[in-house]
Order: C-alpha cells, then sequence, then structure tokens
C-alpha cells in the first residue's frame, strides 16, 4: 500500500505550512497517523509556527502527528554509504571536497534526492523519524520556482547514464507519472501577483506535468467573500451611507471589489473547485490558531467530513 | 557609495520595499541601481518593466534630472559571461562557455542565482553606482549568496581543482602514479554518477580554474564591503504578525555573520480603522467592520511586542501601511517611497492612536 501524500503548493508568504499543520491536525485529531514534510528545517518552522502547548489543548492530534524534514544532502549520504561499500570509504568520499562540490554542481541531484525520501516514505509509512508508522503524509512544499523545478527533475534524470543515480532517477519518475501519487492543493490569497501565480502554476501542472491540482485553497479571505452578489451589492450600496471615516471606509470597499474580481478569475482557471479558508485575526496561541484553521478545511480532498 | 540589502520571509513585500527605497534615492538625485536576486522576478511587476531586457534604465517625472534608476533582474548567464571574461584569454573564454557541463551549470543549476549574485554587486560598484540596492530571495536562501561564495572559495582557493585536474587525466588514461586515496575516490564518484558526467564535471573543474579563483578573490572582497557598515546596511522586511519572530531570526543570523542590521521594516501594517457606524447599520456591515477591527487590532498588538523587543537592539522600525491594491507600477512606488520618508521621520514614536 502507498500512503496517500497531500501536498500544499503555491507562492511564498501565501499560509502553505499554516495550512499543512492546520490539515494534518485535523485528521490526527480524527485519529490518523500523519506525518508531515516541511522544506524548512525544523528550528525555522518552529519560528513562523509553533505547536507548543498542542499535547494539553488536544492530545489525540498530538500523539498522531509527526513533522520531518527532509535534508537532501542526507539522502545522498545514505546513497553513498550504501554504494562504497565499506564505511571507511564512505566517510572519505562525504568528507572529501570533490564529492561536496559535486552535489553542489550536478543538475537536480537534490531534487532527486527529496522525491526519492517522500516516496520511499510513501511506501513503507514509517521511517527513522517516525518509528511507530503512520497512515498518511501532508508535503509541505517549497515555494512555486522551486516546487516545479523539483517535479520535472524526473525528466532531467537521463543525464545521468548509469550508475544509483540514473537507478534513482527512473524509480522517482515512475514515483511522480503514477496519477494517484501526489494529491496537489495549489494555495493562494487573493492578491494580484498570488493569484497570477497560481493560475500558472495549476495550467503547468496540468500541461506539462499531466497533474491536476483536485482543489485550489483561497487563504486568509475575508468573511465577506462567500456572500452572494446580490448581498455584496446591498452591502456595497449601503457601506458609505453607514460608516464613516474616509479613507478607510472606502479602501475597505475597494479591497473587497478586488478580492472578488480575483476570486472570479480564479474559479474560471482550469475548472479547479476553489475552498475558501476565511482569515483569522489571530492573538491567541499558533496551536489555537491552527485550530481555527483545520476547522475551515473540512471538505477538502482527503480530509474526512466530519 | 551606499550598498543597502533587503532580507525577510516569502510575501511580505520585500521587492516592493526593495524598489520604492531606490525610487526614493533616485528621487534624491543619486545613480540608483535596484538589484533583485530573486528567481521569482517581482521587480518586473512592481516597476512596470518592458518585456525583454533584464537590465534597464527607469524613467518617472518625479526622479531628478541629476538621478538615475536602474533596474536589474539578476541574469546568471551574462554575469557568468562577464564573469569568465575577466579572468582569461578569449579562446580560453569560448572553450569553457562551450563546455556542456557550463551549459549545465547556466541552466539547471539550483543556486547559481546565489553564487553570481556577489559577483554582480561586485559589478555595479565597478560600474559607478552611488547606491545599489538588493533585493534577496525569500528566508533562509537569502543567506546562500553570502555563505555560498565562501563555501566555493574554500573548494577552490586549496590548490584542489589543480590537483584534481592533473590525478584526473592519469587516473582517466589508466596511467600510474595516483595515490590510492584518489582512485578510489574517483572510483567512488564515478559509480556513483557514471562514468561519462564524472569525466565532464572533472574535467571542466580543471579548465574553469583560474575563473573560479577570480570569482573567489572579488567574492571574498565584495563579502568584505557588505560587511562594513560605513558602506553597507540590511534591512529586515516583516509582516505585522511575524514581525517579532522574523526581525530576530534575522537579525541574529546576520550579526553572526558580522553583517550590519541597519533597520526593521514592519510591512503591509493595516491602519487603525477609526470607523463610525450610524445606530441602522445592517448586521452584515457591523460584522464586516468588527472583523476587520479585531484584525487591526491582532497586527497592531503584534507590532508593538516586535517594537518592544527591537527596542534594545537600537536600530529603527520603520511602519509601512497596507495599500488597497497591488503595487504594480512607478507610480505606487513612489507613494510607498513617500511613506518610507514619513515613517523614517517619526520612527520611533509608538503606533497609538491618541
Amino acid at each position: 500500500m502507498v500512503r496517500p501524500v497531500t501536498v500544499f503548493c503555491g507562492k511564498g508568504g501565501v499560509g502553505k505550512t499554516a495550512l499543512s499543520l492546520a490539515f494534518a491536525l485535523r485528521q490526527a485529531g480524527e485519529g490518523h497517523r500523519v506525518l508531515v514534510i516541511t522544506s524548512h528545517p525544523l528550528p525555522e518552522l518552529a519560528l513562523s509556527v509553533s505547536l507548543a502547548g498542542l499535547r494539553e489543548s488536544n492530545p489525540v492530534a498530538a500523539a498522531n502527528l509527526f513533522v520531518i524534514h527532509v535534508d537532501p544532502k542526507e539522502v545522498l549520504g545514505g546513497l553513498v554509504r550504501q554504494s562504497a561499500g565499506s564505511s571507511l570509504l564512505a566517510d572519505t568520499v562525504l568528507s572529501s571536497r570533490v564529492y561536496r562540490s559535486l552535489i553542489e554542481v550536478l543538475p537536480g541531484v537534490k531534487e532527486i534526492a527529496f522525491v526519492s525520501r517522500v516516496r520511499d516514505l510513501a511506501v513503507q509509512g514509517a521511517g527513522p523519524e517516525a518509528p511507530q508508522g503512520f497512515d498518511r503524509i501532508v508535503w509541505d512544499a517549497p515555494a512555486t520556482g522551486h516546487f516545479l523545478r523539483t517535479l520535472e527533475v524526473a525528466r532531467g534524470f537521463d543525464s545521468y547514464l548509469s550508475g544509483p543515480l540514473a537507478l534513482l532517477g527512473k524509480s522517482v519518475a515512475g514515483f511522480l507519472s503514477h496519477p494517484s501519487s501526489l494529491t496537489l492543493i495549489p494555495v493562494t490569497t487573493l492578491e494580484e501577483m498570488a493569484v497570477d501565480e497560481a493560475i500558472e502554476l495549476c495550467e503547468k501542472l496540468m500541461a506539462e506535468l499531466k497533474m491536476r491540482p483536485v482543489a485550489l485553497v483561497c487563504n486568509m479571505a475575508s468573511p465577506l467573500l462567500g456572500t452572494s452578489d446580490e448581498e455584496w451589492e446591498r452591502l456595497r450600496e449601503n457601506f458609505l451611507a453607514e460608516v464613516t471615516g474616509a479613507p478607510n471606509a472606502s479602501m475597505i470597499l475597494e479591497r473587497h471589489a478586488i478580492e472578488r474580481t480575483l476570486f472570479a478569475r480564479l474559479r474560471l482557471a482550469g475548472g479547479i473547485p476553489t475552498h475558501i479558508v476565511r482569515r483569522k485575526p489571530g492573538g491567541t496561541s499558533d496551536v489555537g490558531l491552527l485550530l481555527e484553521l483545520a476547522a475551515e478545511m473540512g471538505g477538502l480532498p482527503g480530509a474526512r467530513v466530519s | 557609495m551606499k550598498i543597502r540589502i533587503f532580507v525577510g520571509t516569502g510575501g511580505v513585500g520585500k521587492t516592493s520595499v526593495t524598489a520604492a527605497s531606490a525610487v526614493a534615492a533616485a528621487i534624491d538625485g543619486r545613480k540608483t541601481l535596484v538589484l533583485t536576486i530573486d528567481p521569482a522576478l517581482r521587480l518586473r511587476t512592481a516597476l512596470g518593466m518592458t518585456d525583454s531586457p533584464r537590465e534597464q534604465r527607469v524613467e518617472h517625472e518625479s526622479i531628478s534630472s541629476r538621478g538615475e534608476l536602474w533596474a536589474v533582474l539578476l541574469d546568471v548567464a551574462s554575469t557568468m559571461d562577464r564573469l569568465v571574461r575577466t579572468d582569461v584569454s578569449e579562446p580560453e573564454a569560448k572553450a569553457i562557455t562551450a563546455h556542456p557541463i557550463y551549459r549545465l551549470m547556466l541552466t539547471s543549476l539550483a543556486g547559481m542565482n546565489e553564487l553570481v549574485a556577489v559577483e554582480r554587486i561586485h559589478q555595479a560598484i565597478a560600474d559607478g553606482f552611488e547606491n545599489v540596492f538588493v533585493d534577496t530571495a525569500p528566508s533562509r536562501h537569502a543567506f546562500e549568496f553570502l555563505d555560498k561564495p565562501e563555501f566555493f572559495v574554500q573548494l577552490v582557493s586549496f590548490p584542489l581543482v589543480k590537483l584534481v585536474g592533473r590525478t584526473f587525466g592519469l587516473w582517466k588514461r589508466g596511467l600510474a602514479g595516483i595515490d590510492a586515496g584518489s582512485s578510489k575516490l574517483y572510483g567512488t564518484v564515478e559509480n556513483l554518477v557514471g562514468a561519462a558526467l564524472a569525466g565532464q564535471v572533472l574535467e571542466f573543474f580543471a579548465m574553469f580554474q583560474p575563473v573560479a579563483e577570480g570569482y573567489a578573490r572579488r567574492a571574498r572582497n565584495t563579502i568584505r564591503t557588505l560587511s562594513d557598515p560605513k558602506i553597507a546596511g540590511f534591512t529586515i522586511v516583516s509582516s505585522p504578525g511575524r514581525a517579532r519572530q522574523d526581525g530576530q531570526y534575522f537579525f541574529d543570523e546576520l550579526t553572526r555573520r558580522k553583517f550590519p542590521v541597519e533597520m526593521l521594516i514592519i510591512n503591509r501594517l493595516w491602519p487603525a480603522m477609526d470607523l463610525k457606524q450610524s445606530p441602522r447599520v445592517s448586521p452584515a456591515t457591523r460584522d464586516l467592520i468588527g472583523w476587520y477591527e479585531s484584525v487591526c487590532a491582532s497586527q497592531g498588538a503584534s507590532r508593538d511586542r516586535a517594537v518592544a523587543d527591537w527596542a534594545g537592539k537600537g536600530q529603527r522600525v520603520i511602519d509601512l501601511p497596507e495599500l488597497a491594491r497591488d503595487v504594480d507600477g512607478i507610480d505606487a512606488l513612489v507613494r510607498i517611497a513617500e511613506n518610507l520618508q514619513k515613517s523614517n521621520n517619526a520612527a520611533s514614536s509608538s503606533r497609538n492612536p491618541q
């Protein structure tokens, strides 16, 4: 059995990490054992989102949630140890400057290593980082450009004519070309550049990589986004009569007009179902915020509707 | 000369703030260059640049007659081309630039941007710009353009590449005179990546050595320049919600590397709304205003915590207000530049509306 891998991808700063953790928390709270793979080194992750206090507030989710960082250099190191035969030789290779420069210089090597680790975790359902095992994976992907390069790497592996990297490249290509391996969920905020990038990402995924995203998440939306056009028109007509305080009152209206236009543009792009996650004021703990976000993520593919 | 470098996590508006700061310098009448080393290329949108050239002069009525503004999207190929020709003769340069590994390096090597960024900064200094503004890639990639060259310098400063060039040639021809350690090493490397590719890479390394040494020498000098507070300064750009954590993280990382931190910019702070509702306000409007006020209050509180934390560091904190729409051209940048000026003047005052 290959464990399902849900991928949150998109522009930097749209909230991929928080949504990945929230989505995983939701499933872990329902008793699934969930592994989150992040491309941030863990100390950096802890800076932006802290899971402190989860054990107290939600012991079930805490017991079922594992967060790991995959470092491609370590994966490659493992490969060297396998192919070198003796650990003495492996140490010599790993510490040599020739080896260290080669991994930097050889194209796509780190990307191949990263995807191969994701594949192994999905196939094995356990790893040294989470020996207790897990039954699903959430991948907090790097920002759009690097994410696409990671997926495209399977196409470039043929520069490796022989050796373990060529084998690795072939198996990674097999994994990536299987339509059920990755469940892709692009994320965007309703800002022009983020929306353009999300649309471009979806188009590239579908046209060039033959991968169809299952949903498009609009993160940090205002509570107004879910209202009907009639309600919005009524609010817009009355707003400036009911509220005084220029220029902020008109700024609110302008922002919502833009938000709705961008949302309409997203819905036209590729016909991928959209899912709205409203912006939370925050202020409480990170875990509190993640649990609030998790509550907004019901109905996303892969999330069991409670 | 002044070099200002902007760092921050993704999505905080780093590119717009960098470009706006450059616009402000050009308005003040200085010969200014803004360089983005972020592969996302948002500078193009922010400055409303036309399609093709990656280096172009930006014109605007507010830029004084003495001032000049040049925008540069870092281009690995052209920077490398100039770099190669700095250190070797034309026939050697041709051999290098025609080598398949050189082509691979330009097109598919992740991290090339970071490696050549420091060379491009050196070129900007050599071209006589008075002010250079640098927009970096998000987050920890921000430090790669400072860290990678040093890694590279260590790699080539040692006679390693010469050694590889000599012993690799011997080994390839199956000649004696190579020590057992090197022989095993090459064998393992070949097994790992395949003989053809390993051969090409090592051959290229041997040829590339004088270029790499020239690069290494200049990279060291440029990075030394960037750590001189009289010439260089780093600005941390953050959002209100993350200003405290981001500020601390980037401050620590920069200080650890001995780079001078100049200021923290808290970008896209929603203004305190100060709205008055009529008594017969509809529930929908009331809810919306309530939501805005709670987001603003939460942002204000995070911002105040960040400012309090930052007080001990002796550097400025500057707030920039949220704009209704995306920054999409030089007019918007001129507005941000004015806001920067305003906030700069009121730098240390608190955001309290009273």
